[in-house]
C-alpha cells in the first residue's frame, strides 16, 4: 500500500516537474531593433559607449509593450533596409523619413514624428531658398541615403551633388565652403547651425515635410498592428512629450520662439 | 713604359694599405706585381688605374704626373684599360653591347664603327659565335676575355690586370693566359697583379714584390724570382711555390 | 588523377589537364557562391540597377582615369624620392626619409583626410579630384621610392667599380648600367602597384569623389538592391586588375634572364 502511494507520488512529481520545466526552458526572442547611432539626439551613445536617444528609448518602450528584451544594432544608415530585408533586424527606428520609393522594399509604420528638409549654408551663400542654388557652380553636400541625397539628385539638375558618408563631413565641408549647403532634416540642421555658427547660416524653413515612422519588413503584418497600437498608446500617454522635453528641450524652445511647429 | 711613385701613400679606415711607397720601375713592357694579400699590391695598381686617390704623394706614368682631381682622374681612365678578378661584364647587356657601350658612350664612335671594330676583335680572338650571349651565359674564362676585349678595344695606352685568373679553374686560366700572353706579343704595355708565380716569372720583365704597405722588392723577373734578397720576399716565394 | 599534378616526371603539364582543372576549380567557386546566397533568401532585382547602368560606368571610367594618373605621378614622385634618398645632402636624404616613413606608418584613409580637409584647405586646394589623385599619388609614390631605391642599391658594387674604370660618368651609369636592370627588377612590383591604386582609388569616395565605390553605393542607396550593385562592383574592378596581372607575367617572362 504504502509503496504504491510512494510510486503515485514520485510519478506525479515527476511530470509536474517536466510540464513546469517544459514552459520554463522555452527563451524569448529579443526584439532586435537597427539604427544609425550617429544622430543626437536621436540615435547616439553615452559615455560609456551604450546605445541612448530619444529612438533607443521608444524602441525600449516597444520592446516592453510586445513582451521581449530589446537589442539595439548599430548600422550605418544606408544599410538599414538591406538588414531589414535580410532579417538582421526586426524593426527599423532610425530617424527614418516614409517615403514611396522606400516602401517598394519594406513596410513603414504609422508617422511618429514630423520634420522637413533643411538648408545649413555656407556663411558667404546668397541664396534664400533651395531653388536659389539649383545652379551649375553650385555645390550640394547630401548624406548618402537620405531623403536629402534622393531630392538632390531627382529635384537639382544643374548644381553638383557631393554625396559623402557622413554627417559630420558633409558638415565640415559647408563650413570649409567647399560645398554652399547640406540638405539634411530641420532638427540636425538646427544643431549643426548652432555648433558652427561661426561659419554657418541657416534655412529653417523646411522645403520639403516629412515625417518619421518606424521600418517593417514586408509580410510582418502583425508587427506592423503591434507598432501602430504601441505609437497610438504612447502618445496618448504623453510618452512623447516627455521625450521631447527630456532630449530636446533647447530646440522646443527656440522652435517655439521662431514660430516654427514642433511635432514629437 | 715607365712609372714612378713618390712618396704614396693610402689609408682604408684604420688599416694603411700603402705606406710612403717611393719607387721608381726602370722602362717595362710587362710588369708584374706581387705579394701576400692585404699586402697592397691591388691598392697600388688601382691607384695606377686612378680608381683610388692617395692621402699623400702621387705617382708619374711615363714621366707626367697623375693629377688628383675628379676630373682628371675620368680622363685617365678613359685611356686605360682595366680587367678585375671577375664580375666585369654588365649582366644585362649581351657580350657585343658590353664592348659597345663604352666606344659609343665613352669615346664617341659612331655605331657602326663601334661595331666594325668589336666584331673584328671578337672574330680575332675566336670570340664570335658568343657575341649575343649575356654574360651569365658565358662560362668564367669566356667572359674574362670578352672582359679583355672591352678594355683593348678603346685602345688603352696600357692595361691592367687585378688577378685576372683568381677566379677561374686551371683550364680557363690558361686560356686566358694564353690571351694575355698574346697581348704582350702584340707590343702592349701591361701591368698585372697575380697570385700566378709561374707566369709572373714567365712572362713579366719587371716585378714588384709588394707586401706590408710597401714596395719590399723591385728587379728584373728572371733575377728576382732565381734570387730574391728581401727575407719577406724568400718566404713569401717558399710557401708559395712549395707545391 | 595523376595526369592532373603539375611537373610530374619532370614533364609539362598537358593543356588538356589545365583546362580540367581550371574547370573543377570553377564548379566548386559556383557551387559554393549559389549555396551561399540560397541561405540568404535573397529577392534579386536586376532591372532596377540597369536603368542606372550609366552611373556605373560613369564611375569605372573616372576610376581608370585617377588610376591612370595617379600611377604616372607615383613613378614620378617615386624616382625622385629614391635618388633623394641617395643623395649626398643630407637635408634632402632626411626630408625624403620623412615623407616614406610617414605615408608607409599611416592609413590613406587618414591621409585622404588629412590632405583633404587640413592641408589642401590650408592651401585653398579646393579640387577635390586633383587632390584625390595627389594623395593616391604621394602613397603609392613612398611604396614605389622603397622598391626604387632597393633595386638599385641591388646593383652589385662590382658593377659600378666596372663602370667607372671604363670612364663611364654618375649619369651614365645610372643611365645605362643601373636603371635598364633597375627598370627589369620592377615590372612585377610596379604592375602590384598600378593594381593597388585601382583597388585603394575606391577610398576616395570618402571625399565624395564620384568614382566607382561611390557611383555604386549610390545605386545601392536609391534601389535598396545591395547585392546588385555591389556584384558588378567587383567585377569592373577585377576588369581592371586582372589584365594588368597578365601583362605583368608576360613581361617578367620576356625580360628574365639571370644574373
Amino acid at each position: 500500500m504504502r509503496l504504491r502511494g510512494a510510486i503515485l507520488l514520485m510519478t506525479f512529481a515527476t511530470v509536474l516537474a517536466f510540464t513546469g520545466s517544459a514552459t520554463a526552458v522555452e527563451p524569448v526572442k529579443p526584439l532586435i531593433v537597427g539604427m544609425e547611432l550617429a544622430y543626437p539626439p536621436f540615435e547616439m551613445t553615452d559615455k560609456a559607449g551604450k546605445p541612448s536617444g530619444v529612438s533607443v528609448e521608444i524602441a525600449t518602450e516597444l520592446a516592453k509593450s510586445l513582451g521581449r528584451p530589446v537589442v539595439i544594432q548599430n548600422t550605418a544608415f544606408d544599410g538599414l533596409i538591406p538588414a531589414l530585408k535580410t532579417g538582421k533586424v526586426d524593426l527599423v527606428i532610425s530617424s527614418m523619413t516614409a517615403t514611396a520609393e522606400r516602401a517598394k522594399s519594406i513596410d513603414f509604420s504609422d508617422p511618429y514624428l514630423s520634420t522637413g528638409l533643411c538648408l545649413l549654408l555656407k556663411k558667404d551663400s546668397s541664396a534664400k531658398n533651395i531653388t536659389d542654388l539649383d545652379k551649375a557652380e553650385v555645390k550640394i553636400a547630401v548624406k548618402k541615403g537620405t531623403t536629402g541625397h534622393i531630392y538632390a539628385t531627382t529635384r537639382l539638375k544643374k548644381a553638383q551633388i557631393l554625396v559623402l558618408d557622413k554627417e559630420s563631413a558633409a558638415v565640415l565641408e559647408v563650413s570649409q565652403g567647399k560645398a554652399d549647403a547640406f540638405i539634411y532634416d530641420q532638427m540636425s540642421t538646427y544643431q549643426n547651425w548652432q555648433r558652427n555658427k561661426a561659419t554657418t547660416k541657416v534655412i529653417l524653413e523646411p522645403f520639403q515635410r516629412e515625417s518619421w515612422a518606424v521600418g517593417i519588413r514586408k509580410g510582418n503584418e502583425t508587427l506592423k498592428n503591434s507598432v501602430n497600437a504601441f505609437i497610438k498608446e504612447f502618445r496618448a500617454k504623453g510618452g512623447f512629450d516627455q521625450l521631447g522635453d527630456r532630449y530636446l528641450k533647447e530646440m522646443k524652445d527656440e522652435f517655439k520662439r521662431l514660430g516654427y511647429p514642433f511635432f514629437l | 713604359m715607365q712609372l714612378e711613385f713618390c712618396g704614396l701613400s693610402k689609408q682604408f679606415g684604420v688599416h694603411q694599405a700603402l705606406r710612403d711607397v717611393t719607387q721608381t720601375v726602370p722602362e717595362f713592357q710587362t710588369l708584374a706585381i706581387i705579394g701576400p694579400s692585404g699586402g697592397g699590391k691591388t691598392t697600388l695598381l688601382r691607384l695606377i688605374a686612378g680608381l683610388e686617390i692617395p692621402e699623400k704623394g702621387h705617382l708619374r706614368i711615363n714621366g707626367q704626373r697623375l693629377e688628383v682631381d675628379e676630373v682628371e682622374l675620368l680622363a685617365h681612365r678613359r685611356t686605360v684599360g682595366t680587367v678585375f678578378q671577375a664580375y666585369n661584364l654588365f649582366p644585362h647587356l649581351t657580350a657585343l653591347e658590353n664592348v659597345l657601350l663604352p666606344l659609343v658612350k665613352v669615346h664617341g664612335l659612331s655605331e657602326r664603327e663601334a661595331l666594325d671594330t668589336a666584331e673584328a676583335l671578337f672574330e680575332r680572338f675566336q670570340l664570335a659565335g658568343h657575341a649575343q650571349r649575356r654574360p651569365a651565359e658565358l662560362s668564367g674564362g669566356q667572359q674574362q676575355r670578352v672582359a679583355i676585349v672591352r678594355a683593348i678595344a678603346i685602345k688603352p695606352r696600357f692595361l691592367l690586370f687585378d688577378e685576372p685568373t683568381s677566379a677561374l679553374d686551371p683550364e680557363m686560366t690558361a686560356e686566358v693566359l694564353d690571351f694575355i700572353v698574346e697581348l704582350r706579343g702584340e707590343g702592349r704595355d701591361l701591368i698585372i697583379v697575380t697570385h700566378n708565380m709561374g707566369f709572373a716569372r714567365e712572362v713579366s720583365d719587371h716585378c714588384l714584390f709588394v707586401a706590408d704597405g710597401e714596395v719590399q722588392e723591385s728587379g728584373h723577373s728572371s733575377e728576382l724570382f732565381r734570387n730574391p734578397r728581401n727575407p719577406l720576399l724568400v718566404n713569401f716565394l717558399a710557401k708559395v711555390l712549395r707545391y | 588523377m595523376k595526369h592532373l599534378l603539375i611537373n610530374i616526371d619532370g614533364q609539362p603539364v598537358a593543356v588538356a589537364a589545365r583546362i580540367v582543372s581550371w574547370f573543377l576549380v570553377a564548379l566548386l567557386a559556383a557551387a559554393m557562391f549559389s549555396f551561399a546566397f540560397s541561405q540568404l533568401q535573397y529577392g534579386w532585382e536586376w532591372s532596377a540597377i540597369w536603368q542606372y547602368r550609366q552611373k556605373f560606368l560613369q564611375g569605372w571610367m573616372m576610376t581608370v582615369i585617377i588610376s591612370a594618373a595617379a600611377l604616372v605621378a607615383s613613378l614620378v614622385i617615386g624616382l625622385l624620392t629614391a635618388l633623394a634618398r641617395r643623395s649626398s645632402f643630407l637635408p634632402l636624404r632626411y626630408a625624403a626619409l620623412l615623407y616614406v616613413e610617414t605615408i608607409r606608418g599611416t592609413p590613406l584613409l587618414v591621409q585622404i583626410l588629412i590632405l583633404f580637409y587640413v592641408v589642401a584647405n590650408a592651401f585653398g586646394v579646393e579640387n577635390r579630384y586633383v587632390v584625390g589623385i595627389m594623395t593616391l599619388s604621394l602613397f603609392a609614390g613612398a611604396y614605389l621610392a622603397e622598391m626604387i631605391r632597393s633595386g638599385i642599391e641591388s646593383i652589385r658594387d662590382s658593377q659600378l667599380e666596372s663602370a667607372r674604370a671604363i670612364g663611364l660618368t654618375r649619369v651614365q651609369t645610372y643611365r645605362y648600367i643601373i636603371f635598364p636592370q633597375v627598370a627589369r627588377q620592377l615590372i612585377p612590383p610596379l604592375t602590384g602597384q598600378f593594381a593597388s591604386i585601382i583597388k585603394d582609388s575606391s577610398l576616395l569616395s570618402i571625399i565624395a569623389v564620384s568614382e566607382f565605390t561611390l557611383n555604386a553605393q549610390e545605386v545601392n542607396a536609391f534601389t535598396y538592391s545591395t547585392l546588385e550593385s555591389y556584384l558588378p562592383l567587383a567585377v569592373g574592378y577585377l576588369l581592371l586588375t586582372l589584365p594588368i596581372s597578365l601583362i605583368s607575367r608576360t613581361l617578367e617572362r620576356r625580360f628574365h634572364f639571370a644574373t
